[in-house]
């Protein structure tokens, strides 16, 4: 997990792009609580630069 | 094994910087193992350039490939040809890997990932450290199983040198001092005698550069200059 | 792809014995969450590599996380 956010800031990309929950079977709604945070996150963030950049070729 | 790490990422951009197709090619033995230049670490490596490529909105093609060993022809031979079909080989084999397979292709330029550490062991997950120094005139049957060469900060094969600070090596760095390691050894071994014997001289000829070495049983006739 | 219509793509990585039998029990719950999150499922979240995780990004992912 450490190594991914380190190589995410080697190449340029925001480390809060990524995240690790902890949670057992019946955690739902922990789950459901990390889905909004993430979607949260990657709002607050904007679009991955690199689709946009894929998006565009297409 | 030989140890290596890889190069900083922005040292890597840099020298790749100049062409549009590259391969990364990594190597299944030694640098697989100390997870610095095997199949894994030339997918992340692969992905990582393809990745910063994409943000900084350049045009560059990454290629994947990883041999069993890039220190022996036979494994590089297959790769050939697609390594002809790019501009340049990212190699991440150890300092020899990388010369042979530049030696190889010759009119195409092979770029080392990585920079070549030594010839250790693995001490613990993610840890390795230096056991040889390649001296050429092994000592190790005198000294217990530990090399004064290479595991001695200053080299001394005669005895320590009055530095040890409580078990540790006055040069710093948290090393342990190998003549204390040696001399531990050797009274758990019964063998302590060996230390009070005058050290042999020790043939520093074995140490030149560049080594080579032939054994004639394995080479083929006409390179053996034997007629047949 | 305009950024009025951005709606962020998620991965989850899920572990097949606690996250995803959590996403499952969110669904059967009815919890909301944001239907933009894909799940990948596995035997254990162990089986997490590096490399998914980075490629998950490559492929153009706004988002991806571990859960289990
Ligand atoms: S004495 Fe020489 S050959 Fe033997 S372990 Fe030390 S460096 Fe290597
Ligand atoms: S303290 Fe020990 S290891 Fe360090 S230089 Fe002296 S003899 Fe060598």
């Amino acid at each position: 997990m450490s190594q991914a956010k380190k190589l995410m800031a080697e190449v340029g990309l925001e480390q809060e792009r990524l995240e690790m929950f902890n949670l057992g079977a019946s955690d739902a709604p922990l789950f459901a609580a990390a889905c909004k945070e993430m979607t949260e996150r990657a709002r607050k963030l904007g679009p991955n630069p690199l689709k946009e950049e894929e998006a565009s070729v297409k | 094994m030989i140890v290596a790490e890889r190069k900083p990422f922005e040292e890597i951009k840099e020298s790749i910087k100049d062409y549009r197709k590259v391969l990364v090619l990594g190597c299944g033995t030694c640098v697989s193992v100390c997870m610095a230049g095997g199949e894994k670490e030339v997918g992340l490596l692969a992905t990582e350039l393809r990745m910063n490529a994409g943000l900084e909105k350049r045009d560059i093609e990454i290629m994947e490939a990883t041999i069993q060993r890039q220190c022996d022809k036979e494994y590089i031979e297959p790769i050939l040809e697609q390594a002809r079909g790019c501009e340049a080989i990212l190699s991440l084999g150890c300092g020899a890997g990388v010369q042979l397979v530049a030696e190889m292709l010759e009119t195409m330029p092979v770029l080392p990932g990585l920079n070549t550490r030594f010839i250790g062991i693995t001490e613990a997950e993610g840890a390795w450290s230096e056991r040889c120094r390649a001296c050429g005139d092994c000592v190790l049957a005198t000294f217990g199983g530990i090399c004064p060469v290479a595991r001695c900060s200053k080299g001394l094969i005669n005895g320590p040198c009055g530095g040890n600070q409580g078990g540790k090596c006055e040069a710093g760095g948290d090393k342990d001092c190998a003549w204390e390691l040696i001399y531990h050894r050797l009274k758990k071994q019964g063998r302590l005698a060996n230390l009070r014997k005058t050290a042999q001289l020790r043939n520093y000829a074995t140490n030149a550069h560049p080594a080579r070495q032939v054994n004639e049983a394995y080479q083929t006739p006409e390179k053996a200059g034997v007629k047949s | 792809m305009t950024t009025d219509t951005y709606e962020p793509k998620l991965v989850a990585f899920c572990c097949h014995y606690c996250a995803y039998s959590a996403a499952d029990l969110a669904g059967s719950m009815r919890l909301e969450y944001p239907a933009n999150v894909r799940i990948v499922k596995l035997m254990c979240t162990g089986r997490v590599d590096t490399l998914h995780l980075l490629r998950a990004f490559e492929d153009g992912a706004d988002a991806a996380f571990v859960a289990g």
